[in-house]
């Protein structure tokens, strides 16, 4: 499992971890992110159950395990959660931030200790420390309950399946040809995001915020201008379809 | 008929080694569930025997009593396997629960091994005992509630040892009810005798299935 820092100030850290080489073949290699901050720690979409033990190896050398005060979920699939049983045993104390449509069904994956945040429609926002963290609504995008995590002193969108990529377990870690990238991203759009309205929707909201990376929980994370060309791009995409073999 | 050869099948089947410990437990449970349906049907013969006996009147006077029999013997099935249900149900849930225990101290021993050198490795030293507390509590648990489920199969096999007398004595009474009567009332023996050797047959399926749970 590979672990970059995304960003660092005074007062957090963003830290990315992926491109994990021991994991099964057959899943989909996912990013999970951290931010840090004096005394707590939020882990977001921290991952599949074949995932967990790389994953919470490569936590626990930036940080003691007490200091993960936060889990968030941005929505109920199992690349996203599905260690959520494991997670429980390891940070009983923890407070997970989730879509409140998802509680009933996220708790399937086993969750005594944890307590389960539920985020509101409308969105929400969670301080981890003096740092604020907002909770960007992005439903049926792909999820019908769904949120990004937006950091406006980082200028860092975490944004779940937007903007992800199917790609192998070598790839950069960030989009270096915009163009070249769109055959990695096309059909997963179309193919996985339900609503054109709810895609435009979500650009609006997300163009009117200062964001310098977006970062997508599968493949390359979108820095600078080509921030602006994913959402212009995006944008201009017909989603909802399926391909025509 | 098709009901007898998939039993015999079913039993005959040898133990597959592969099953999980909460597999094992939900395939007991299911075993007696079949076993309270035998049981149902036996105390339906009781009470087809009682009206058979009284209508046979005093040639049959001595197979009233035996219905009496017949019927409680059906009750204990009932309730036993019932019991057993419960029993392997909750014995199911502790088992599904304990391969979880398990299945996280592995991933924690992997965390040891890949982080070994973290900085913060002992930060999960308190969740891991912790972890491994529970473990130890459920493998208790878990042997305990095997021994009373291992307790309850015994006892029903040893009342259903019954039903082999009971099944000899109604034909002998049945042998004395007159012509008329005599064939339903042999009936009544058949039945009781091959019920109990259906339930029988589970019990001792399930008790092989708890010996591999030991």
């Amino acid at each position: 499992m590979k672990t970059h820092k995304l960003f660092e100030n005074n007062s957090h850290t963003w830290i990315m971890f992926g491109r994990d080489d021991e994991k099964p073949e057959q899943i989909i290699d996912s990013n999970q992110y951290m931010v840090v901050s004096k005394n707590n720690a939020l882990l977001m979409d921290p991952g599949g159950i074949e995932l967990f033990s790389s994953m919470l190896a490569a936590v626990i050398k930036q940080v003691p395990a007490e200091k993960i005060t936060h889990l968030f979920a941005s929505h109920q699939d199992p690349d996203i959660i599905s260690s959520l049983g494991l997670w429980d045993q390891a940070l009983p104390c923890a407070t997970l931030h989730s879509p409140w449509i998802w509680e009933s069904f996220i708790r399937h994956f086993g969750m005594e200790s944890i307590t389960y945040d539920a985020i509101a429609d409308v969105g929400g926002e969670i301080k981890l420390d003096n740092v604020l963290l907002e909770f960007i609504p992005a439903h049926y995008l792909h999820s019908s309950g769904n949120f990004n995590v937006y950091d406006s002193e980082a200028k860092i969108l975490m944004t779940g399946d937007i903007g992800a990529a199917l790609e192998s377990i070598d790839a950069p870690l960030f989009v270096d040809d915009f163009d070249q990238h769109i055959a990695s991203m096309k059909m997963f759009h179309q193919r996985w995001m339900p609503s054109n309205s709810a895609k435009n929707d979500w650009v609006n909201r997300v163009r009117k915020l200062d964001v310098e990376m977006l970062c997508p929980q599968h493949g390359r994370i979108f820095k600078g201008d080509d921030v602006k060309r994913f959402l212009d791009w995006f944008e201009a995409l017909e989603v909802g379809l399926i391909e025509k073999k | 008929m098709l009901e007898q050869e998939n039993l015999t099948q079913t039993i005959n089947r040898p133990l597959e080694a592969g099953y999980n410990y909460f597999v094992s437990a939900a395939i007991i449970a299911a075993k007696l569930d079949q076993a309270t349906h035998i049981a149902k049907q036996l105390s339906l013969t009781a009470s087809n025997a009682r009206a058979v006996a009284l209508r046979a009147g005093e040639r049959a006077a001595g197979f009233r009593p035996l219905t009496d029999f017949i019927d409680r013997l059906a009750e204990i099935t009932i309730s036993s396997s019932k019991k057993i249900n419960f029993l392997a149900a909750i014995l199911s849930k502790t088992a599904v629960t304990k391969i979880r225990a398990d299945n996280a101290i592995k991933h924690f021993n992997l965390v040891f091994e890949k982080a070994h050198k973290s900085p913060f490795i002992n930060s999960l030293d308190k969740v891991f005992e912790q972890c491994k507390e529970k473990q130890q509590y459920l493998d208790i648990q878990y042997k305990r509630q095997i021994g009373e489920l291992s307790e309850e199969l015994d006892m029903l096999s040893s009342e259903l040892r019954n039903a082999v007398i009971l099944a000899t004595l109604s034909r002998v009474e049945a042998s004395q009810a007159g012509v008329e009567y005599q064939d339903a009332l042999i009936n009544v023996a058949n039945n009781v005798e091959s019920a109990a050797s259906e339930i029988k047959d589970y019990i001792k399926y399930s008790q092989q299935i708890v010996l591999t749970l030991q």
